[in-house]
């Protein structure tokens, strides 16, 4: 009885929309703007369900369950565990040997690394300016291609000559101490930085 | 039942549509030189207000708050009145409104370039502009909410839910976000530090995307979708359910700007599920927006405002799904601080915003100057300069995001970062610049037909300046009044103003309560090092021109916890380094290297102070493909010293532990340590005086990060 009376009372609610046969909600009238009644589409309805249970387990995966995917601290660190453990299988038995390459490879390699990184200080020309000049015969710490190797990787660090042992492999700064000493030496920059160190002939 | 004549008054409908489109103009022409600043760096001629990191607070400040917000005061004073069938309260309350959020703007516009900022991003201006916004802010709900009072019709249309949420957030954000201790009338230090205030600033930036772009933008939906296509709102309970759940989720998601950052691992996980909770009732607007379109969409070919609403509408479905998905933290590992995030913006903002206002205009001019548009043709075809606009500006960014972070994460086989200079990932995705350029070209060529257009409709007509209406007087005593509906306690409730507006207030403060109130009363949310000292006067002084300057709209302060970050810019950021930093820099995009650790020597980022000092001068002698604007004027400005011990002062008030009095001290140990840096500089052949900005700058830069590797 009572369903049938809220039947009848609904009914009454609605006009039917002639375009699309939903039915418009009596009443709802603003400045000519109608509503319809219909219900809520169930893919949205789905749509948001999923994503309310998406962040219910999640939340019970990090609070209650500590998951360390989702702490980024852990899975940091195991990031960096497998690469260390990885990275010293690969290092395992190699050994490197300081010698000037005159090979046209290496060279390139060189050039291509003296001019993406050594060129911010010590310019593209290798005429010094915040670093020293590489172009002449004055060297602050030696001019053989060990000198030369161990500035690069260690640093002169209070002179702001930076370490390029963790950015740089062994042959890759030994291919640019190569293109200084090979390529570099000798040559005649635009701007060339006063002589620094001592004259080695 | 008597009914009642009464009057709209059209004026500051007028007033405001002009302001958007004026102001749209301006910003986005703003934007473009942004843009063209990015490829030719040098483009800014050695002037701070042209240079990228001054204008781009300006472009973005301008398109929000100037080009959109007059948007929404246009929709609102022309579509509350008509919805609720009463004039606006107050002539008086509206010319303040509108002439107050002019002069807002204007005092933006002077101080921004000028780098007067608090550097937080779209909270940048200072202090007293803050106050100006507010006030102008509580202006505008006085008479919008007494209109609302005075209102004829019972019920209120969801536009209007929209905007009475609106209101209420905005003020509530900007007020929280914008805490200030003011150090002068044009300096101010705001009152959280570090992790904190990212997390304020993150919870008012997302939410000014939410409440200040997206919810008073479906109250624009809302009304001019279906008045422009003459069709009903698709679903009555479609838009009871999304309004809610769109406003209380929102609320939650500003975490997602910061994961993998110092944040706690338990803010950042309700900033994703929030986030990826928001689809549903954010697709729930854009369903009930196009579905509102069904058997109009004969009219949709032919007409260039529903065309506008529909890829608008359309813009804000793509948009608010690749929200979501960016804030999956797997995702976002990606694309944080890349111009994927761009990218993203301007689908919403171009797409959603832009589109909507340009309908919106088009569909209000005629029927305010009672006469026909003056070219539809003309309209169509700025219609597609943004439509393709937008796709030309955001397409090639997604490549440039993608391929840059590919290239930051590249290691070599033998476990070496592949692209160890940073410049390499940035000349490489130049060309995508250019594109987006050309794209933002595009675009903004169909803004100038839209202002010829909307010009020539202008003058041809005549302004309506008044329009007559009526409407039975509102029913009062609801009391025993039958709502039988499956929704009747919500119909109930859009009768009642206060109660509805209470309960949308209770909804937006719950998301920033629970994530803020555990950051600021529990301890171990932000672990003490001992090893983080307060900063010398000199090292404070530079950190603000870091921040006049705008150095984090490109330079990140956020090393995140990956092993591609830490080898190239060392240790991941903890949250107790930033407990002296107010306000925090951790910066959203990376145009340049992350600046954390730029002052640990032994770290591969690690520049001398001469290198800094002809770096900034001219950056492209150092690196020629550099893309940094140079900065010459660090060089012969002097540090405002004088200002010191009011910092000081204000730093002590603040908790930073200082000695007592040390405000008094504080000059001279400025002094000495500016003549150790001067000194230096000179050593290295370079003509310097100490009291120059660049040595404050210098002497920051060679701070960042080196605390915790002191004991190293």
């Amino acid at each position: 009885m009572d369903k049938e009376k809220n039947h009848l009372q609904k009914d009454e609610e609605y006009e039917i929309d002639t375009l699309t046969n939903d039915r418009l909600i009596k009443g709802h009238d603003y400045d000519g703007i109608r509503e319809l009644d219909n219900d809520l589409p169930p893919w949205w309805k789905w749509l948001f369900y999923i994503t309310i249970a998406f962040a219910i387990i999640y939340s019970i995966r990090l609070f209650v369950f500590k998951a360390p995917d989702l702490i980024q601290n852990d899975e940091y660190q195991k990031e960096m565990a497998s690469f260390n453990a990885s990275n010293a299988v690969a290092k395992a038995g190699k050994t490197f040997e300081v010698k000037l390459l005159t090979d046209k490879a290496s060279l390139a390699k060189g050039s291509e690394i003296w001019h993406k990184i050594c060129a911010a200080c010590h310019m593209a020309d290798g005429g010094g300016l915040v670093g020293p000049n590489m172009t002449d015969k004055y060297w602050i710490h030696g001019n053989t291609p060990r000198d030369l190797y161990n500035v690069v990787t260690n640093g002169v660090i209070a002179k702001g000559m930076l370490s390029y042992k963790d950015q740089l492999s062994d042959k890759a700064r030994m291919d640019v101490v190569s293109y200084i000493l090979v390529k570099l030496q000798g040559t005649k920059p635009a701007h060339p930085k006063a002589p620094q160190g001592k004259k080695y002939e | 039942m008597s009914v009642e004549r009464f009057t709209y008054d059209n004026k500051f409908t007028k007033l405001f549509m002009y302001a958007t489109i004026l102001w749209g103009f301006v910003g986005m022409l703003v934007g473009l030189t942004a843009a063209f600043d990015l490829i030719f760096p040098v483009l800014n001629a050695g002037i701070p207000w042209l240079t990228f990191s001054h204008i781009r607070p300006l472009h973005t400040n301008a398109v929000i708050f100037a080009f959109v917000g007059n948007g929404i005061f246009t929709a609102v004073y022309y579509a509350t009145p008509r919805l609720l069938k009463t004039p606006m309260y107050s002539k008086t309350l509206g010319a303040i409104h509108f002439w107050g959020w002019q002069l807002i703007i204007v005092a933006a516009a002077l101080t921004l370039p000028l780098g007067l900022t608090q550097s937080k991003e779209y909270a940048e201006l200072i202090w007293p502009i803050d106050v100006a916004v507010v006030i102008i802010w509580v202006i505008f709900g006085i008479n919008f909410f007494m209109t609302i009072v005075q209102r004829r019709m019972k019920h209120m249309y969801v536009a209007i839910w929209f905007w009475i949420a609106t209101w209420i957030t905005v003020a509530v954000l900007y007020i929280v976000n914008n805490l200030q201790l003011p150090t002068s009338l044009l300096h101010s230090y705001p009152i959280y530090a570090g992790v904190q205030d990212a997390l304020v600033q993150w919870w008012y930036g997302h939410n000014a995307v939410a409440f200040f772009l997206t919810t008073p933008y479906l109250g624009v939906m809302y009304y001019f979708v279906p008045k422009a296509a003459n069709r009903p709102i698709y679903s009555y309970k479609l838009s009871i359910i999304h309004f809610w759940a769109l406003i209380f989720i929102y609320i939650w998601a500003g975490p997602h700007h910061l994961l993998y950052s110092a944040l706690p691992d338990w803010v950042q996980a309700l900033g994703v599920v929030f986030s990826i909770m928001l689809i549903a009732p954010s697709w729930g607007g854009m369903i009930n927006g196009l579905l509102t379109l069904r058997g109009a969409w004969d009219k949709v070919r032919k007409d260039p405002v529903l065309k506008m609403f529909v890829v608008g509408v359309t813009a804000y479905g793509m948009s608010t799904f690749e929200g979501p998905m960016l804030a999956l933290k797997s995702v976002n590992a990606l694309s944080h601080f890349t111009d994927w995030t761009i990218a993203h913006v301007h689908i919403g903002t171009l797409g959603w915003n832009g589109m909507l206002t340009f309908g919106m205009v088009y569909w209000l001019v005629p029927r305010l100057f009672s006469t026909k548009l003056f070219s539809r043709s003309l309209a169509n075809v700025h219609f597609w300069l943004a439509t393709l606009g937008m796709l030309f500006f955001a397409i090639p960014l997604y490549f440039a995001g993608i391929t840059q972070s590919l290239m930051w994460k590249q290691f070599t086989d033998a476990g070496y970062l592949a692209y160890p200079n940073f410049l390499e990932t940035v000349t490489q995705i130049l060309p995508m610049y250019a594109m987006r350029a050309f794209g933002g070209s595009l675009y903004f060529t169909g803004v100038i037909l839209f202002v010829i257009n909307i010009w020539k409709t202008v003058a041809a007509g005549k302004f309506v300046r008044y329009e007559e209406d009526q409407a039975p007087a509102r029913e009062i005593d609801t009391h025993g009044a039958k709502e039988n509906l499956q929704w009747g306690w919500h119909r109930k409730l859009e009768g009642k103003a206060v109660k509805f507006s209470v309960f949308a207030f209770i909804a937006i403060l719950i998301g920033g309560a629970v994530e803020m109130i555990p950051m600021f009363m529990i301890k171990s949310n932000v672990p003490t090092i001992a090893a983080v000292k307060p900063y010398t006067p000199l090292e404070l002084q530079g950190r603000d021109i870091y921040v006049s300057e705008g150095c984090y709209l490109c330079h990140s302060q956020m090393i995140r916890p990956f092993r591609s970050e830490t080898e190239r810019y060392g240790e991941y950021t903890k949250a107790g380094e930033g407990v002296y930093d107010f306000p925090f820099q951790y910066g959203s995009k990376r145009t340049g290297p992350d600046l954390a650790r730029e002052g640990v020597q032994s770290l591969p980022n690690y520049k001398p102070d001469s290198w800094h000092y002809n770096h900034m001068l001219d950056p492209q002698k150092m690196n020629a493909e550099s893309i940094m604007p140079p900065y010459p004027w660090l060089i012969t400005r002097n540090i405002d010293i004088a200002s010191t011990p009011a910092k000081i002062r204000a730093m002590i008030k603040l908790g930073v532990p200082y000695p007592k009095n040390y405000a008094d001290k504080a000059v001279g140990d400025l002094k000495v340590q500016a003549h150790k840096i001067a000194e230096n500089l000179r050593q290295s052949g370079i003509k310097v005086d100490d009291n120059k900005e660049i040595i404050a700058l210098i002497a920051y830069l060679q701070r960042l990060g080196t605390d915790i590797y002191k004991d190293k």
